[in-house]
């Protein structure tokens, strides 16, 4: 829906972008910090989603609202959990968006995008036998109009009214219902691809606290 | 794969692409012919291998037969007519009635008030008859009627038998000039220079309505809305509906000055006059579907192929070829024909064999024939479009996996194949289906509010048009008086091009996008329709017959 023309939302200026921007970013790192020190090779692996993702973005911008970044961000979030998928999202709206166009509606997607990676670590989408198609399927569905919603209060700027937001909501079903067939193509094409990707090995030192420990209570 | 998968999704972006193949491309010069004097004001006429050209305005008005090739066949005059000759010629067909039988033959009508009918082979005058001449004669379309022909004399009109031209009755009316007449079930229409609708029946009893819009110099068209007449004013003009059964005026249309000869195929209209050529659609309304600016007083030319060609009646100007697409958008594109100066003939189109024909005649007095050939062979390969053509094998590739895995149990590959089809349909309806969507929510749903206000300081003639207003470095430019937009969009391109503001737009999947309006591209530029913010893209953004756009930058 937010693709639709005519309708942008409060102006920003340019101070208030980047404050906007700074405000995003700090986000991001805040959901990412952790007490213990990462692995670099985790960074690199993050840093390499994201990037591979907002470029994925870029690319498909022309077709209309297919949204890979949608299912994209349920599974990060069911493979990394919430802080990081939060983090995932917040990032790719960024950095697509310094390509795409900035302004005030990538709070909203941010938000939208980071929603949906919180709600796909609740939704078990990969389980002890795998990742569940039926599960991830039905809740990409969801998230496609749960995204459009969120972003579609991007336009509120006081100068329209109750009933023309619903109008512009009922507009936007056409392309509400166009994500919604690009997230279920994508979830099907590369959902269980995209989780095993996403699949943490377990370190040598995690593995050597499991045997450790192990052993520690058997003796 | 993943590469694949993503050119798959791009391919309905590049099929989009339109290909146009320029009038100039498809036709080739063939012959030309300088009368020296005069002008050739109404179209030529093809009939029986030979093409007709009447000239006028000179010492020897006169019809002239060529063959094919552009060699002179014969030639006849009428030196008592004084006047530019632009009643078009009429070719009949052999027939038979009570007054008699008749050969295949051309009626003339003369300003000299002299009706001839001539023999198309070799223009002898089969028979003629006079009419009355107040300073002119007959310079209206005339008609034929079983086997009658109705004459729109001077001051009345008549019915002849076309046997021998023997008149069955005459009627006074007003005043005419150009003023053609047109059958229909119930007798004859015509109107005259005092603006009065005229009603006969075919025993000559006149019925006549004051419509008091102006002069009516064309043959009424009848449609299903009611009567069309395009109406002349001292400034400007009418585009009116007239219900002869209860003597109403359905709709009045205001139009630009010195109207041309509209023109009506089935439920199609078009229009001309000095700003604009319209197209409208009459059903139980005549509604106006395109507005393209174009200088056109005269005939326009209507072709079977859907093609329009009108002479633009300018000083220097050339003709205007207009495309009409799935009976939805209306293209123009000028044409140059080697012709320039003002004209106000229709070019006619015929074909011989698989040799097709198009002759120009302007006030020049040249005649200039161009052909083309039909290469069925050729244009199908040129036509072959290899995106569509992939496309529509990938379709159906998915649609024979996703059956087969289907039917073998691979339900993992079924859902993805049948996945990526379903994906790939919804793409390609995805344009039509959100602009009916958009335009049935707003049928459903109007919008009811009005904040945008009427300014004291606009000219009353925008008062019940529709108005553009411009917000540009903080001023506010604002044009009105346009009639006849169905979208957003289109009122805007009239409106630049009225105040000469350049306006740059991009045509994405969902949409016309305003790039920038006078060169000022910002961050974009929103519109409101009478102060309701416009939601969805110019071109799917309906507007009233009184709606006032305002453009902002963001």
């Amino acid at each position: 829906m937010f693709q639709a023309m005519g309708v942008h939302g409060p102006t920003l200026s340019p101070l208030a972008s980047v404050l906007l921007d700074v405000v995003l970013l700090s986000c991001a790192f805040w959901l990412l910090a952790k007490p213990t020190k990462r692995p670099i090779f985790d960074s690199l692996f993050m840093a390499t989603l994201v990037l591979s993702v907002s470029l994925i973005r870029v690319v498909m911008q022309p077709i209309p609202n297919v949204q890979p970044v949608t299912v994209a961000a349920l599974l990060v979030g069911a493979q990394l959990g919430a802080r990081r998928g939060a983090a995932f999202a917040v990032l790719v709206a960024m950095i697509s968006n310094f390509f795409i166009g900035d302004g005030w509606w990538t709070v909203f997607q941010a938000a939208g995008w980071a929603s949906i990676a919180i709600a796909g670590s609740r939704l078990s989408l990969v389980t002890s036998t795998g990742f569940n198609l039926g599960r991830a399927c039905m809740a990409s569905v969801i998230a496609a109009f749960w995204f459009d919603f969120i972003v579609s209060f991007s336009i509120l700027d006081g100068t329209i009214s109750f009933t023309e937001f619903i109008i512009y909501l009922g507009h936007g079903l056409p392309f509400d219902f166009l994500h919604m067939v690009g997230n279920l193509t994508f979830a099907i094409w590369l959902g269980g691809w995209f989780t095993r990707l996403l699949e943490e090995e377990p370190s040598l030192e995690e593995i050597e606290f499991t045997v450790v420990n192990s052993h520690g209570i058997d003796g | 794969m993943a590469l694949l998968f993503v050119s798959l999704l791009l391919v309905p972006a590049i099929i989009a692409q339109e290909s146009a193949t320029p009038w100039d491309d498809t036709h080739s010069f063939s012959w030309e012919y300088d009368f020296q004097t005069g002008y050739i004001s109404t179209s030529p006429l093809f009939t029986g291998e030979q093409l007709l050209v009447r000239t006028s305005g000179n010492d020897e008005p006169a019809v002239t037969a060529f063959d094919l090739t552009g060699n002179k066949i014969w030639h006849h005059s009428n030196a008592a007519s004084t006047n530019n000759d632009m009643s078009p010629l009429l070719s009949i067909q052999a027939g038979q009635g009570q007054c008699g039988s008749w050969p295949d033959m051309v009626l003339v009508g003369w300003t000299s008030g002299l009706i001839e009918a001539l023999a198309p082979s070799n223009g002898t005058v089969l028979w003629s008859t006079q009419s009355e001449v107040i300073g002119w004669g007959v310079t209206g379309q005339l008609a034929l009627d079983g086997e009658f022909v109705v004459i729109p004399t001077r001051q009345g009109v008549g019915q002849y038998c076309l046997a021998d031209g023997q008149q069955q009755w005459w009627t006074e009316t007003g005043l005419g000039w150009r003023n053609g007449v047109t059958v229909d079930e119930l007798g004859y229409f015509m109107g005259d220079e005092s603006g009065h609708l005229w009603h006969l029946n075919r025993t000559g009893n006149a019925t006549s309505h004051a419509l008091q819009l102006g002069k009516i110099r064309h043959a009424p068209l009848v449609t299903q809305a009611g009567i069309l007449i395009h109406a002349q004013a001292a400034a400007g003009s009418t585009i009116a509906v007239f219900n002869p059964s209860n003597a109403t005026l359905l709709q009045q249309i205001p139009a630009g000055p010195s109207p041309a000869i509209p023109s009506v195929r089935g439920e199609y209209v078009v229009t001309g006059d000095s700003s604009n050529l319209r197209r409208l659609h009459c059903t139980n309304v005549c509604k106006v579907i395109d507005v393209i600016p174009f200088h056109t007083n005269g005939e326009i030319g209507w072709f079977d192929d859907g093609q329009i060609l009108a002479p633009s009646n300018l000083p220097e100007s050339n003709w205007g070829i207009f495309f009409i697409h799935d009976q939805e958008n209306l293209t123009y594109s000028p044409i140059d024909v080697g012709l320039y100066g003002y004209g106000t003939a229709a070019p006619i189109q015929f074909s011989v064999g698989l040799t097709s024909f198009t002759v120009f005649g302007n006030d020049q007095s040249i005649l200039r024939v161009f052909s083309n050939i039909e290469e069925v062979e050729t244009s199908s390969l040129e036509e072959f479009d290899w995106g569509v053509q992939g496309l529509i094998f990938v379709i159906f590739l998915l649609l024979g996996t996703s059956c087969a895995f289907l039917l073998s149990g691979k339900r993992e590959w079924f859902w993805r194949t049948s996945s990526l089809l379903a994906l790939i349909l919804v793409l390609l309806i995805f344009p039509d289906l959100s602009n009916q969507w958009s335009k049935s929510f707003d049928e459903q749903f109007p919008e009811k509010s009005s904040s945008e206000e009427w300014n004291e300081q606009w000219p009353d003639a925008w008062l019940g048009t529709q108005i553009v207003i411009f917000e540009i470095n903080g001023v506010e430019h604002s044009i009105g008086g346009f009639v006849g937009h169905d979208d957003v969009f289109s009122l805007t391109q009239a409106a630049c091009k009225e105040l000469e503001i350049e306006l740059t737009s991009d045509l994405t999947g969902i949409g016309w996008y305003v790039e920038s309006i006078d060169g000022i591209e910002g961050e974009g530029w929103e519109f409101s329709v009478d102060g309701s913010k416009g939601i969805i893209s110019a071109d799917n953004s309906i507007v009233n017959t009184t709606s006032i756009v305002r453009w902002t930058p963001v």
